[in-house]
């Protein structure tokens, strides 16, 4: 067991609780948007964690200079994974706002909850049989103007 | 052998190529993929002949392991990896109208190629996130025409979201692994497991196992199934639920067999796969319809199939395999004939008589999902339980009765909808669709396999024994990979 | 009741998390390969920054499956935000907000900035082997620049979806060709090829600069055809 109260201490204590913040934020809020947020904060973390497992005290950046033949070296190995992380996030998020974009239009609203069960309506109509959990008939899916004439 | 890095190079080269070759020639972007897909069964051919009984490791960028990057090959991997290319090519978009759409597919096969083949956990992570991302885009972008254009955009960003927390949480557990390691190469972090006993490496498992458990549809993080699968073609979902899954499946054995062979971690599994199957099995009881019943069943199957890799060693390997080739069969033909069976349950009275054909078929295959004796699925519950009795501990018994539980379940929806399916058609039946299409004549197929497969049932279960024998062994696989230790302890 | 399971669950989870925390080897971690690279790097490479060794070298194919990522994700977003009923029904209501020009100084500092914005990200990506940077972070600053010119004038100034289609299809083939180029030699895929030339100048570390320049190509197009999709969307919405 080692303190938490050196320089990669304080460094993993933060980032743990920057993806646990982030983990939080995915499993109760209900708005897409701040869900994307809280995945972007949830990955954030995990770089954090990975690109801290090469970190080496009094470690100088890998990069062979002229001046430094003899110094300690940071491990390079996490930062290279680090760099593919961050570019694989990037591209995951880019596509998911462009989703959130074509869900909002449809469905007109942000809410995850209210996509849910309007998404399960839609897939119980499609099937053909009562939607679960509700005793009703299956409302006619309300079609957004311009897919109507698809 | 270095060649064979081309089975995910080629896909990649064609993905990118597509885009540019669509413009000039639509025609002869359709038909990049297949082709390579050709080309990618011809090599895996000639590599089964060539590999024997052995295996082989390709060193890419020619640095040895454990610095660089390393494909492995043996029986177990080229298997996978003729699977995929066979169902890429089964479901192949023919009448896509987006060239993009052809890019995606080959992008999915090239990540799935890279995830049986890998040898290094980082690159399994890439490769699992390119899949992962492929699927996100062919699930929108491939409504089927029933429902409203977006809802498909809605299941999948639903999908993105728990889909990329596992993700996230693979890349949590690899983090963990190597600060305590130092190493990514499998066969080198098998060489240390003893670093691995502990707490934190048991919690890199669970964070592995959990992550890469969002598409193995593991019991807590599947609820993306059945919306999913209610919104695409059911092609996609034959490929979804019987190639991708396993895929999943794979990454996480490799890390159980080769480096976390400790009894927490196949409690672990054996908890979640029983939780997996009741659940399962409990929601597709109530289901009134076929996609739903069958994704629910899916879930299930999984579930089995985790219980039978948390049989310690080979065994556990071989029947775990031969439950994901059934599985595959199964679930594949029965999703690539659902079409048949679209809508509500009470309302396919009567379907035996108009289409007797298709009604066999659906009965060859859920008998065998059921495990009724002459079908292979019944050696294989049965090969499984007796093994399960053979390990010490409640917890194994339990994952007997729990079978045994799921199986009357089972048994007692798919009779329900076999009982209509033969009942006497009346007003209320809707005419059955008789359209021609490919993807029932591929399930018919399947049914086929099953049922040659009947006959040869202790060649074929030899032959699976003697892959899971060689591939579940640590020490060849260490052996292959790290040919010379030179590296050792440093620390 | 969720919030509060969740809630639950987090703090089961942060406890966890803290105690697996305290028994990693923090700063002191073994470094088995990390140690092996550092060694060999420089004989076996020849790139005076280690980690392009590593993104370039010793895992080349990770790179290229991220490249493979972002492919996917911009022929995604792509497919999603092209589809033909989603832009008529935008285009409907785009009359009314009329999209002028950004202001004097937006305008004017962006035309000045530009062929800065250009010279740095192409000499981040050709400096990638021996600095700090690389093709991604050049081909970032790359595709910022390009979606600046269209931000600040959304009507003039348009960038042609065609070529920069064009230009991640080259850049991503450019990639695989030179790593089968070293597979017909008899080597293995993306063996750094045309030998080491002297150690930490511009010409040095073989086939590593050609390859980060693909690198830079793609990131560069990949994200602006990402950021250009994005915002066009949002002007439409």
């Amino acid at each position: 067991m080692n303190s938490f109260f050196t320089i990669e201490g304080i460094l993993y204590f933060g980032a743990i609780s920057l993806s646990i913040i982030g983990l939080f934020g995915l499993l109760v809020s209900k708005n897409l948007f701040r869900m994307l947020l809280s995945l972007v904060l949830f990955e954030a973390g995990a770089n954090l964690v990975l690109v801290l497992s090469g970190f080496i005290r009094n470690g100088i950046a890998p990069i062979f200079l002229d001046g430094n033949s003899g110094a300690v070296m940071n491990d390079p190995v996490p930062q290279a994974l680090v760099l593919t992380a961050i570019v694989i996030g990037v591209g995951v998020q880019a596509l998911a706002l462009s989703l959130i974009f074509r869900v909002k239009k449809h469905y007109g609203s942000m809410d995850m909850r209210t996509i849910r069960s309007k998404l399960e309506r839609e897939i119980a109509t499609q099937a053909g049989v009562t939607p679960p959990g509700s005793n009703e008939a299956p409302a006619p899916v309300k079609l957004v103007k311009g897919e109507a004439h698809e | 052998m270095n060649s064979l890095v081309l089975l995910v190079v080629l896909p990649l080269f064609a993905a990118f190529i597509i885009p540019v070759v669509a413009k000039f020639s639509p025609k002869l972007s359709l038909f990049t993929g297949p082709v390579v897909l050709c080309i990618n069964l011809l090599l895996i051919m000639s590599a089964w002949i060539k590999v024997g009984s052995g295996s082989e490791a390709i060193f890419l960028g020619g640095f040895l392991p454990p610095v660089g990057i390393v494909f492995y090959i043996d029986h177990f991997s080229l298997l996978f990896s003729g699977l995929i290319a066979g169902m890429v090519l089964i479901v192949w978009p023919w009448d896509a109208k987006e060239s993009r759409l052809y890019s995606l597919y080959m992008l999915l096969s090239a990540a799935s190629f890279g995830l049986v083949l890998s040898a290094d956990l980082f690159n399994l992570y890439v490769f699992y996130e390119l899949l992962a991302v492929a699927t996100y885009g062919i699930i929108a972008a491939s409504p089927i025409s029933k429902v409203p254009n977006s809802s498909a955009t809605a299941a999948s960003l639903r999908y993105l979201f728990i889909s990329s927390a596992g993700s996230v949480m693979l890349l949590l557990g690899i983090a963990i692994i190597y600060t305590l390691t130092g190493t990514l190469n499998i066969a080198h972090l098998a060489t240390m497991t003893t670093s691995l006993d502990g707490f934190a490496g048991l919690s890199a498992f669970a964070l592995i196992a959990i992550g890469a458990g969002v598409k193995a549809e593991m019991f807590p993080v599947n609820s993306w199934v059945a919306e999913v699968y209610g919104t695409i073609p059911r092609q996609l979902s034959a490929l979804l639920a019987g190639l991708v899954s396993k895929l999943a499946v794979i990454l996480i054995i490799r890390m159980l067999l080769m480096v976390f062979q400790q009894q927490a971690a196949f409690d672990l599994l054996l908890v979640v796969g029983m939780l997996g199957v009741i659940s399962g099995e409990m929601v597709a009881w109530r289901a009134k319809d076929m996609i739903r019943m069958l994704s629910f069943s899916s879930i299930a199957q999984l579930g089995l199939i985790f219980i039978a890799f948390s049989i310690a060693g080979s065994k556990g390997l071989w029947i775990g395999m031969a439950l994901m080739l059934h599985h595959l069969l199964v679930k594949g033909g029965l999703f690539l004939m659902a079409d048949r069976f679209a809508g509500h349950m009470g309302k396919l009275k009567g379907l035996a008589k108009h289409s007797p054909m298709a009604a066999a078929v659906f009965l060859v295959f859920v008998l065998s999902l059921l495990g009724v004796p002459p079908f292979p699925g019944f050696w294989i519950k049965l090969l499984l339980i007796l093994n399960l009795a053979e390990q010490g501990g409640g917890l194994y018994h339990v994952a007997i009765a729990t079978i045994l539980l799921a199986t009357v379940i089972e048994t007692a929806y798919i009779f329900k909808f076999v009982r209509i399916l033969y009942q006497k058609a009346d007003a209320d039946s809707t005419p059955i669709n008789k359209n021609y299409s490919s993807s029932y004549t591929f399930a018919k197929l399947f049914a086929l396999i099953l049922l040659v497969s009947m006959l040869f049932v202790s060649p074929i279960s030899n032959h699976l024994k003697d892959i899971a024998n060689h591939s579940a062994s640590p020490h060849i696989y260490i052996n292959k990979i790290l040919p010379t230790k030179q590296l050792g302890d440093r620390s | 009741m969720t919030k509060y399971s969740a809630l639950l669950f987090i703090s089961g989870l942060v406890f966890l998390l803290m105690v697996i925390t305290g028994l990693l080897p923090m700063g002191h971690t073994p470094m088995l390969v990390g140690n092996a690279i550092l060694e060999g790097a420089k004989d076996q490479v020849g790139a005076a920054n280690v980690v392009t060794s590593v993104v370039l070298g010793y895992r080349g194919l990770d790179t290229l499956g991220e490249l493979s990522i972002l492919f996917a994700a911009a022929s995604v977003v792509g497919l999603v935000l092209t589809k033909s009923s989603f832009n008529k029904h935008a285009s409907n209501n785009d009359d009314k907000h009329d999209h002028h020009d950004s202001g004097f100084v937006a305008v004017n500092a962006i035309d000045l900035i530009f062929p800065l914005l250009l010279v740095v990200g192409m000499y981040i990506i050709t400096h990638g082997h021996l600095t700090p940077g690389g093709g991604f972070q050049g081909g970032v600053v790359l595709a910022v620049a390009f979606s600046m010119l269209v931000i600040v004038r959304p009507r003039r100034v348009s960038i042609n979806h065609g070529m920069v289609s064009i230009i991640e299809s080259f850049a991503g083939v450019s990639f695989i060709v030179i790593g089968v180029v070293a597979l017909f030699k008899g080597q293995s895929f993306l063996q750094p090829l045309l030998g080491h030339g002297e150690f930490a100048s511009l010409w040095s570390a073989g086939t590593l600069p050609l390859l980060y320049l693909a690198v830079g190509l793609k990131v560069g197009a990949e994200l602006a055809g990402l950021l250009l999709a994005l915002n066009t969307d949002e002007v439409a919405s």
